[in-house]
């Protein structure tokens, strides 16, 4: 007799997420499974990768990870073409230069730069905003004012903020990113609240997630955890896929910053891992790893 | 269910407060409310009491009984004042509390075949709380063992099985359910008691008591005979006393596993319900538990 192994199945699964609109969007989560079990029942969407870029020059950024781009960092239209040629699903815009401790750009600067990488790259766009909770809720307000309609994945909201922010992204159309520091009760707490406001299609849970050696494990469990009770104990509201924005936590560390090669694999070994955990998108800075790990997702590594 | 009376405790800042200046009417005025609320006994807590613990255990213990004639719970990790206070006490009182640990076996433990008391031991040991029921189970038949040896017997033993606030770890919560429920036939004749405002630490201040009573209705459902609680909020008493019985049923049945169908109930009903849910484990908590 042929064996067949047994099959677990589960009552949950992860909603759909679309980023973009038309032609250019992406679809992210959909699955009724573990993070990459495809042997036991639907995966709508395998994991996608958002390459990061910035409007302040990279400024910061190690020199092995700039290599690639360098040429293109001044000009962000010029650079999210460049990382689409590279293979990147998403780009991925980091406002930094509105960080109240640098450049702090006012936020309807911001938000016409966003408006211009929107008009003039086909591709669906992640904004993060500089992490400040007072200055994000001005300037992705009016991100998502600038942009109404075009379905960014916007964020991150987390608990001071998230009230204007996820009225603005409710308004205009867009998806939010629900961010919490490594703790699996407050994230489900910021999840409650956002769902009255937004449906689950509309949210991506950002659980925060720190580089190999930096305390990644932390990061993994909880991940881990969210897709657990999401999928097997069918909790609704954790449910929402996941955002792994590890490229900048790996490349500020002392490790990747000592060799090119190295900082690659911290990247990349820090992105294997989330993925592992149940990130649905990953935010990555290197292009080898976009190109490593999209191998590995489709088990050709 | 037995209720001991937790608002004199050293960490409310009035009751430190009046500890520090002896004023004895701000006291007073605690025990007194907690007496007429209902409470069964009072809980004393003195926290560790390192300074003049002597005269803080004899000034507590004689400044409650000059208003109240109800029995004392003298709380305190510090051996000098527990004696002190013990001592004085009209009633007979309950030592809270002993544990596995050497130094409470060694010094807190013998005062209370000494002053003829009952007792209050924890299941914890040297290496701390123990995370499950099985190593619940092991240290308390430890320390229970050492405490018959010096004469106390099990009818006087109130077991802690120690609760643990449920946003800092759910599995814990509902490891003590489980444990109360095998206590009698671990250890037949002891009395249990637990601190059950524990459950709600850090939560938020107003979603505290709906944690406390349901777990209270859990708890008591798994066979515990006792707890510190706070008798000032006037539905725990209610419950206690048997009241609401709708909301006793309910609770009953989602720890039994039948289906509660929670659109068919009022608000109170259906809080009661998820909160019974999230102490169970069956959940995940979060501050927002009500919420969704």
């Amino acid at each position: 007799m042929e064996y067949k192994a047994p099959l677990e199945t589960y009552s949950g699964s992860v909603k759909e997420v679309v980023i973009g609109k038309g032609d250019r969007s992406v679809k992210i989560g959909g699955e009724n499974i573990l993070p990459l079990h495809y042997f036991e029942g639907k995966a709508a969407n395998r994991p996608k990768i958002a390459l990061e870029i910035d409007d302040n020059c990279a400024a910061g950024w190690s020199e092995w990870v700039l290599e690639p781009y360098k040429d293109v960092v001044a000009d962000p239209v010029k650079w999210a073409k460049k990382c689409l040629d590279l293979g990147a699903d998403l780009i991925c815009l980091r406002l930094e230069s509105t960080d109240p401790q640098g450049a702090n750009i006012p936020a309807d600067v911001a938000a016409a730069l966003v408006k211009k990488v929107v008009a003039e790259v086909s591709a669906a766009l992640v904004v993060y905003g500089c992490g400040d909770d007072k200055k994000d809720a001005e300037v992705l307000a009016a991100v998502a004012a600038a942009c109404s309609g075009e379905n960014l994945l916007i964020g991150p909201a987390v608990k001071e903020n998230y009230e204007p922010l996820a009225k603005a992204v409710a308004e205009h159309g867009h998806c939010i990113i629900a961010q919490t520091p490594i703790d699996i009760n407050l994230e489900k707490e910021l999840n409650v609240k956002l769902l009255k406001q937004l449906p689950p299609e509309r949210i991506v849970i950002d659980p925060l997630s720190s580089a190999l050696g930096y305390g990644m494990e932390y990061s993994f469990t909880i991940m881990e955890r969210t897709k657990q009770v999401g999928v097997i104990h069918g909790d609704f509201a954790m449910q929402m896929p996941m955002i792994a924005d590890l490229g900048g936590e790996c490349w500020k560390t002392n490790q990747a910053r000592a060799g090119r090669e190295q900082g690659i694999l911290w990247e990349g070994i820090t992105a294997m891992s989330l993925l592992l955990a149940g990130a649905n998108l990953l935010v990555l800075r290197h292009p080898d790893n976009c190109r490593m790990i999209k191998e590995a997702i489709d088990g050709k590594l | 269910m037995i209720l001991i009376g937790e608002n004199i405790h050293i960490i409310s800042k009035v009751v430190s407060e009046a500890v520090r200046n002896r004023d004895a009417a701000a006291i007073q005025a605690l025990a007194k409310a907690q007496a007429e609320a209902g409470a069964d006994y009072l809980d004393l807590n003195m926290g560790p009491a390192r300074k003049d613990p002597e005269e803080l255990g004899a000034w507590l213990v004689q400044t409650v009984q000059e208003v109240t004639d109800i029995a004392i719970s003298l709380d305190t990790m510090n051996p000098a004042a527990m004696e002190a206070g013990l001592k004085l006490c009209r009633k007979r009182p309950l030592l809270n509390s002993a544990s596995g640990k050497a130094d409470s076996k060694a010094g807190m433990m013998p005062l209370a075949p000494k002053y003829n008391t009952q007792i209050v031991i924890s299941v914890i040991t040297d290496r701390g709380c123990p995370p499950d029921v099985d190593s619940r189970v092991e240290s308390i038949m430890d320390t229970v063992a050492y405490a018959n040896g010096l004469g106390i017997k099990n009818e006087d033993i109130w077991v802690d099985p120690i609760i643990l606030p449920v946003s800092a770890d759910q599995k814990q919560v509902r490891e003590a359910l489980e444990f109360m429920k095998i206590l009698p036939d671990l250890l037949p004749g002891v009395k249990s008691v637990v601190g059950l405002s524990n459950v709600s630490n850090g939560t938020p201040a107003p979603l505290r008591g709906i944690l406390n009573r349901t777990y209270m209705l859990m708890l008591e459902r798994n066979g515990l005979y006792s707890a510190i609680a706070d008798v000032l909020d006037p539905e725990l008493i209610e419950l206690n006393k048997g009241g609401i019985p709708d909301i006793r049923e309910l609770v009953g049945h989602v720890m039994e596993g039948k289906t509660v169908n929670t659109d068919d109930l009022d608000e109170r009903s259906r809080s009661y319900v998820k909160t019974a849910r999230v102490l169970l484990g069956e959940t995940l908590y979060s501050h927002a538990w009500l919420e969704s």
